[in-house]
């Protein structure tokens, strides 16, 4: 079908039916299916049978692979992109230029080696609904992935687009050099000591060890390795064994993150932000700086100590934006909040809560301490055997301090004459830093606790990120000043 | 208005009509025999002669007592004291809740879409419900239980003008 303008349908490389054979990508759907019939039929037989099976497997597979290969075509035409496929069913998804939010190039190991990538188009439909739309294309050569990247995402200022003559579809149109590439941030190797103190790459081993005790669950019992479980005596075998796991859980940290986040780099190329990371899979993911209406800089508990930070933007209408809008996935503070302040005018200062707030953040993180408590005096005054309850709620209730008095320090909000800042949390501290032409409403709450000390929580409704950035426990009079400030003049209205 | 002094802004000027009272009672009427049928069968079906459900055939119907005082009675009459909207030239604003109080505020030139809803019981008393929404998902202005042609007029009326003055609405 050719389209006036248009290009022919595309199909993605056919080398991708080997990746997809040996991955089960769709085959994979119906294992689900397929084990239980063949438990039925009776695994008994033994080698030879096991042989068959996966042999009958991966030729499914490869049919599998080659149909859907087979019936996926695409078609970048002027206005749109066009992606047909489905074997019987056909399904037509037409995403309007206009609407793509960002691009993003992946290389996972397997599409390397065959010199192949794998294009998300992101595209948000109608983000009164919220809900997101993405297209993927799957398998494409890596200079048509490089042409799709640099063609798809629509340069409001006139680009270079301008001296390709009219007709010329865009497959024509040559990958144009960038005019001004600015390098914001690259990767120091140095950073992947911070891997140990972030929760996420923590778990990245934990998850690993957890992914392998399964496989090793479900072998068959001849194949599984045999080990008896260690001779454990005494407490320095104990502690040994403790700082070993400890020392192992860092390594894979730090292992973890080198293998996300390698050769990470993040260029402003003209409209656009450029970031490249990863070591097996590598990302290429390309926001529009037209669309940023924010950024956050957030540090967990143990990034705070070493003064890590991490930095994403909050751009409009783009789905998965934890993932696609990381602009530093980890790095010193200095240059996150350097950073942060390229993007978003810094407001100045922070502005401290009331000492109300103060109050109130104490007797929440102590509450729960001294209920527990409380049940444990009443419980041991009718039998003793109940003090150890009271002592946990104790114990709990003077924990409860730190924690309440930690959540006040990361209380804080600032009002600039072109952006604001809020900032809350404890375990993880986000400071949300947000142009004034983000906020889309405001929402004032106050429950009776509020009421009586004076204080309200303010929550900028943003068209991005989370939907919503709250100072948490601001002075009732500084509400009216705040929003005023940090927004237009129609925020007069609740003055 | 009940919280006069550390109320953080200004109330919205105008408030619902007096028949929302009387479906928020009735929603009130509902949840009580609702609870009122779960408690019944409780009693019937479940033996009481243990320790801690020996309190339940007086705690019980204690319990269902108050809750029906507080939500056909008070929790009625409070919301509607508290609940105000206003469209104002430049804004959408209304105060909901009644314990703990949401003031919300929209530009009129951010508004994406408006919605009316006429629920069952607010078809009984003639009353729908309009949602003002946004890009955001936590920036929706909702006022419950309006008259439904005034309803119907002010959504209209803020889709005509969110039209005319939309700038980029993100």
């Amino acid at each position: 079908m050719i389209v006036e303008g248009g290009s022919p349908p595309r199909r993605t490389s056919p080398l991708i039916v080997l990746v997809h054979t040996v991955t089960f990508r769709q085959a994979r759907q119906v294992i689900g299916i397929a084990l239980p019939i063949g438990a039925a039929i009776g695994f008994d037989g033994g080698t030879t049978a096991v042989v068959l099976l996966a042999v009958a497997v991966t030729l499914a597979s490869l049919a599998f692979a080659a149909v859907s290969w087979w019936r996926f075509t695409y078609r970048d035409e002027p206005a749109a992109v066009v992606v047909t496929r489905g074997l019987l069913a056909r399904s037509t998804r037409t995403v309007p230029r206009d609407r793509i939010r960002g691009v993003e190039v992946e290389t996972p190991l397997l599409h390397r080696l065959l010199g192949l990538v794998r294009v998300r188009i992101d595209a948000a439909a109608g983000s009164a609904t919220g809900q997101e739309e993405e297209v993927v294309l799957d398998g494409v050569r890596r200079t048509e992935g490089e042409r799709l990247r640099a063609g798809l995402l629509v340069r409001r200022p006139a680009g270079p687009a301008d001296d390709v003559p009219p007709g010329a579809g865009p497959a024509e149109r040559p990958v144009e050099e960038p005019p001004a590439e600015e390098v914001l941030a690259r990767f120091d190797r140095r950073w992947l000591l911070y891997a140990p103190l972030v929760g996420s790459y923590l778990a990245v081993p934990v998850a690993a060890l957890g992914a392998l005790m399964r496989l090793v669950d479900e072998l068959p019992g001849r194949f599984r390795p045999e080990f008896d479980g260690p001779d454990v005596a005494g407490p320095a075998a104990v502690a040994g064994a403790v700082v070993v796991a400890l020392a192992l859980l860092a390594v894979g940290a730090v292992v973890g993150a080198a293998v996300v986040n390698w050769g990470f780099r993040l260029v402003r190329r003209g409209g656009s932000l450029v970031a490249d990371r990863g070591l097996l899979t590598r990302r290429h993911t390309e926001l529009e700086v037209d669309r940023i209406r924010g950024v956050t800089v957030t540090a967990g508990l143990g990034m705070r100590w070493v003064r890590a930070a991490r930095v994403s933007a909050l751009v409009t209408g783009l789905g998965a934006a934890q993932r696609r809008g990381q602009l530093l996935p980890l790095g010193p503070q200095d240059l996150a909040e350097e950073l942060a302040g390229r993007l978003v005018e810094d407001p100045g200062p922070l502005r401290r809560h009331p000492p109300a707030a103060r109050r109130r953040r104490l007797l929440r993180a102590v509450a729960p301490g001294l209920v527990v408590a409380g049940a444990g005096a009443v419980a041991t005054s009718l039998s003793a055997g109940w003090w150890p309850l009271l002592v946990t709620g104790g114990a709990l209730a003077a924990l409860g301090v730190p924690v309440g008095l930690g959540r006040y320090a990361a209380l804080g909000h600032a009002a600039g004459p072109r952006s604001f800042a809020v900032r809350s949390g404890w375990l993880v501290r986000e400071r949300a830093v947000l142009q004034r032409r983000a906020v889309v409403g405001w929402q004032v709450r106050q429950s009776p606790f509020q009421r009586r000390a004076g204080v309200a929580t303010v929550v900028a409704c943003v068209g991005a990120g989370s939907g919503g950035y709250a100072a948490v426990d601001v002075a009732a009079d500084d509400v009216v000043p705040f929003t005023r400030a940090a927004s237009g003049s129609w925020a007069d209205a609740i003055r | 208005m009940t919280a006069p002094s550390s109320a953080p802004v200004r109330p919205p000027a105008w408030s619902l009509p007096r028949s929302a009272i009387w479906l928020w009672a009735t929603q009130g009427l509902l949840g009580t025999l609702f609870w009122g049928a779960v408690l019944a069968a409780a009693l019937l079906f479940v033996p009481t002669d243990d320790a801690p459900l020996s309190a339940l055939p007086w705690a019980g119907p204690a319990a269902l007592g108050l809750y029906a005082v507080v939500s056909i009675v008070l929790q009625p009459v409070i919301r509607h004291r508290v609940h105000r909207w206003e469209v104002t030239g430049e804004a959408v604003y209304a105060l909901t809740g009644w314990l703990t109080r949401t003031w919300t505020l929209v530009p009129i030139a951010r508004i994406q879409t408006v919605d009316v809803t006429r629920g069952v019981l607010q078809q009984l008393y003639g009353l729908a419900s309009v949602a003002v929404l946004t890009a955001s998902s936590r920036g929706t202005v909702q006022v419950p239980h309006l008259p439904q042609g005034v309803a119907e007029q002010v959504a209209a009326d803020l889709a005509r003008r969110a039209e005319q003055v939309r700038d980029e609405a993100t």
